[in-house]
């Protein structure tokens, strides 16, 4: 009850806060031939031009619940395409989502991402500038690169807009990179994948016309994707965080293992996970973790891990995985051999990713695992039974 | 949470090693890694105890592989030898324990002297001795370390790189292979550390020590935990920590990174900027035969205890979709690549023609809605200075870019829970013509 009293304290300050901040109104979204800032092109006037996209997100803070039912507190990003400029901060505040949303984008098109920091409504003490890092991007420079240290951040209450010509395929991800530990560990991460050039042509026999990499052969042909994102929470570090008190970096240890902000059973869970009443009672963990595909078809894992302390291996039982793609690269050698490979097993560090294909052909209908085998992780802090553990149904 | 002002603590250490690194790096430009090379091959390493510095103010009781009669250090010397030579290491031992050296990938390494060790001869206490002998038949990166209860005295120092080489092109080679060519390598010895270990030894307690409760506070490159990383070789301010990791590089050139772990823990170790392509581990060339052919490209590598990886980086800043010079045309601002050449407006050299004379897509916040970083030259083109509020940057004299080159564990960019510090270097890359300061 107390943290519903405080609640209410800070929303207030905050309420007050954002009255102060909208009206300098330095919400500024670049999108070329949007012309009211929502960054779409929906009113009479406005021109979307060719192979172009336009992106806003919010950062700040907000909840998320644990599968064991603990309440977690925050630092994310919301989507905040189509809200006009002057309800950008209202809207954004204190929603943050964790995972963020996922971003996938066709390789070449020009990205214009805005990123409007709306502060950090249960934290008023703070005023952490933000950013975007696109994990991987291959020759990045600086200024669009998002870590802080050899470029720029934004802060409360403005925008700053990234331009991304988008590169190569694979799966890549994208977090802040603003006090890395510290923000990364408060969840500010998210799923973000490149599709080919060669999607939507016939090759190899690929009827779905979908492939991970421009192969040539179709030979990472699939049929159905799943973005899946390791993640861990720590959860002493983030109440001491809601409980203003210094942050714990060297004791550092996590106890919420997940996969896309979830610990099963919630992983399972197709639909956003009941809205925490203590941001608002707004949606804040979207992205299901949940497999499902068809007998026969070929279903694609993009495995991500953005944990910030551990390395996790994750495996499927009874479907063998077939590794196509690490580090949004394709398993070929440089004489064009296909490197390629069956496991039952991949394991990953914080940084890394692995394009996964199951071949479902002759696979029995049923429900199968895709779970960590660091057993200990197969738990939601004290709940035993949980954690980094995912089913894949197969109709 | 405000870190600024922790940061700010750390700031003296961070200008003085970066000013005086910036300002003297370029009179002692070996061009290549640091590290002792012998003539003869013979090398004399003594086991001593010395002290560590970290950012956040510790100092930390280590053993450690001196270079002959010198102080102790942290990591050892990196020896550095020719494929094909026949390498002694003689080490003297001045600790109260007995001490020895393991050369993992190494064939028939013969010891001589000592006294009979688990793994291999060792040199007794308290000012024994042991000679150990074996032939550097490949090329490669490779560590040594102490065979001699490992647990405890690799944590407490005694560990170093070992560099073979190749007959061909050994000084911009890594193997017999024109895939391993370079123009600047670095080494990336990581390491942790807990410190619980490090006092316990200290104050005569090494029973104490229980290595199932082990638990780190410190990471480091090359002995070195950030901001430290970035500070000259062989600082007097870091008289145990010769070695530094600060690479340097022009667009287009190559970066081998000489990748060592060298502690318990496995790291994924992330280069901003681009992907990087790991050619060897353990001294092998990844090939089916021909050259690295199987070589992996990644943008983070897991570097792994006791194994080596090495890697080959670049970056070129094509596709951009703008000039990443600020080239712009003024006789007609749509006429770009070759059309912006033939106006007269040159490129630079190895800049994408494609992106040439782009112009720059966004415009930037105004300076009161940004935070900037030191390293951030205040313009986003290569080469340029721009304008920045008083106080802010300052580390980018050049308008070079810089990028962070870390351990994507998030937990170890920290200095005893102090961040930011730990596992983490900046890369530079500097305009055509600029200088590098660390070649």
């Amino acid at each position: 009850m107390r943290g519903k009293r405080r609640f209410c304290f800070w929303t207030l300050i905050f309420f007050l806060m954002s009255l102060s901040i909208s009206s300098h109104a330095a919400v500024n979204v670049q999108c070329p031939g949007d012309n009211d800032g929502d960054a779409r092109w929906n009113t009479a006037g406005e021109v979307q031009p060719p192979n172009t996209e336009c992106l806003h997100l919010a950062a700040g803070d907000g909840f998320v619940t644990m599968a064991d039912g603990h309440l977690q507190y925050t630092f994310g990003f919301k989507n905040v395409t189509g809200t006009l400029e002057d309800t950008v901060m209202e809207t954004g505040m204190l929603a943050a989502e964790f995972p963020a949303p996922t971003l996938k984008f066709r390789e070449g098109t020009h990205v214009y991402l805005t990123l409007t920091n709306v502060g950090m409504v249960m934290r008023p003490d703070l005023f952490d500038p933000h950013s975007v890092h696109w994990h991987g991007f291959p020759n990045a420079a600086p200024v669009f690169d998002g870590e802080p240290m050899s470029s720029l951040s934004i802060n409360m209450g403005a925008s700053l807009t990234y331009y991304y010509q988008v590169p190569d395929p694979g799966t890549y991800m994208f977090h802040c990179h603003v006090e890395a530990t510290e923000h990364m560990q408060m969840g500010m991460l998210g799923n973000l994948y490149v599709t080919p050039l060669q999607d939507g042509t016939s090759v190899g026999g690929c009827g779905s016309q979908k492939y991970v990499y421009n192969d040539g052969d179709g030979s990472t042909c699939y049929d159905v994707d799943f973005p899946i994102q390791i993640h861990a929470f720590d959860s002493n570090f983030h109440d001491l965080h809601i409980a203003v008190q210094p942050l714990p970096f060297a004791l550092m240890k996590d106890n919420y293992p997940m996969l896309n902000g979830r610990g099963y059973p919630d992983t399972v869970n197709p639909n956003p996970l009941p809205a925490p009443v203590e941001n608002g009672s707004k949606d804040s963990q979207k992205v299901s973790a949940k497999v499902s595909a068809i007998a026969g078809q070929k279903v694609l894992l993009r495995i991500s891990s953005l944990a910030t302390v551990d390395f996790y291996t994750l495996q499927v039982l009874g479907i063998p995985m077939k590794v196509v793609g690490k580090d949004s690269r394709i398993l070929r050698s440089s004489g064009g051999q296909n490197l390629s490979y069956l496991t039952n097993s991949v394991t990953l560090g914080g940084g890394e990713s692995v394009d996964v294909i199951l071949n479902t052909t002759g696979v029995a209908p049923g429900t199968y695992f895709l779970y960590t085998t660091d057993l200990n992780n197969l738990s939601n802090n004290a709940e035993d039974f949980g954690g980094m553990m995912t089913e894949i149904v197969i109709n | 949470m405000r870190t600024n002002r922790r940061l700010i603590k750390q700031i003296p250490t961070v200008l003085i090693t970066v000013a005086v690194f910036l300002a003297c790096g370029a009179l002692h430009a070996e061009g290549a890694i640091e590290g002792v090379v012998s003539a003869t091959s013979t090398f004399t390493l003594t086991a001593r105890t010395g002290y560590v510095s970290t950012p956040d103010g510790g100092s930390y009781l280590m053993w450690g592989y001196a270079n002959g009669p010198g102080p102790m250090q942290y990591p050892g010397p990196t020896l550095i030898v020719n494929q094909g030579a026949v390498v002694t290491v003689n080490l003297n031992n001045e600790l109260t324990v007995p001490v020895s050296i393991v050369f993992p990938g190494q064939k028939a390494v013969r010891s001589t002297g000592g006294i009979p060790g688990l793994m291999t001869n060792e040199a007794p206490a308290g000012g024994g001795t042991v000679s150990y002998t074996f032939t550097a038949s490949q090329p490669g990166t490779y560590t040594y370390y102490s065979g001699t209860n490992p647990d405890l005295q690799i944590e407490m120092g005694l560990v170093g790189a070992l560099i073979v080489r190749p007959a061909t092109n050994p000084g911009t080679q890594a193997y017999n292979h024109a895939d391993s060519q370079f123009d600047h390598e670095y080494l990336f010895l990581l390491s942790e550390m807990d410190p619980r270990i490090h006092d316990l030894v200290a104050t005569g307690n090494m029973a104490q020590v229980d290595n199932t409760t082990y638990f780190p506070v410190l990471w480091f490159i090359n002995g070195r935990a950030a901001p430290d990383t970035m500070a000259e070789a062989n600082s007097p301010l870091l008289p145990n920590q010769p070695y530094n990791c600060m690479p340097m590089m022009h667009p287009g050139e190559k970066i081998l990174l000489r990748m060592i772990g060298a502690g318990r823990d496995f790291h994924p170790y992330h280069t901003h900027g681009n992907h990087h392509r790991v050619i060897a581990r353990d001294g092998r060339l990844l090939s089916s035969g021909s050259g690295a052919d199987l070589g992996e490209q990644a943008f983070t590598t897991t570097v792994i205890p006791g194994s080596t990886a090495d890697a080959i980086f670049s970056w070129t800043g094509e596709k951009l979709g703008w000039d990443m010079y600020g080239h712009s045309n003024t006789v007609d601002p749509n006429r770009i690549g070759a059309n912006c050449v033939a106006d007269g407006v040159a490129l630079e050299p190895g800049e994408s023609l494609a992106d040439h004379c782009k112009p720059f897509p966004v415009v930037l916040p105004s300076q009161q809605e940004l935070t900037f970083g030191q390293f951030y030259s205040g313009s986003p083109f290569l080469g340029a200075l721009g304008g920045l509020p008083p106080g802010e940057g300052g580390f980018n004299p050049n308008g070079g870019f810089f990028y962070m080159w870390h351990s994507h564990a998030e937990k170890e960019l920290t200095n005893n829970d102090i961040f930011p510090g730990g596992m983490l270097t900046m890369m530079l890359i500097e305009a055509p013509g600029v200088p590098l300061m660390n070649p």
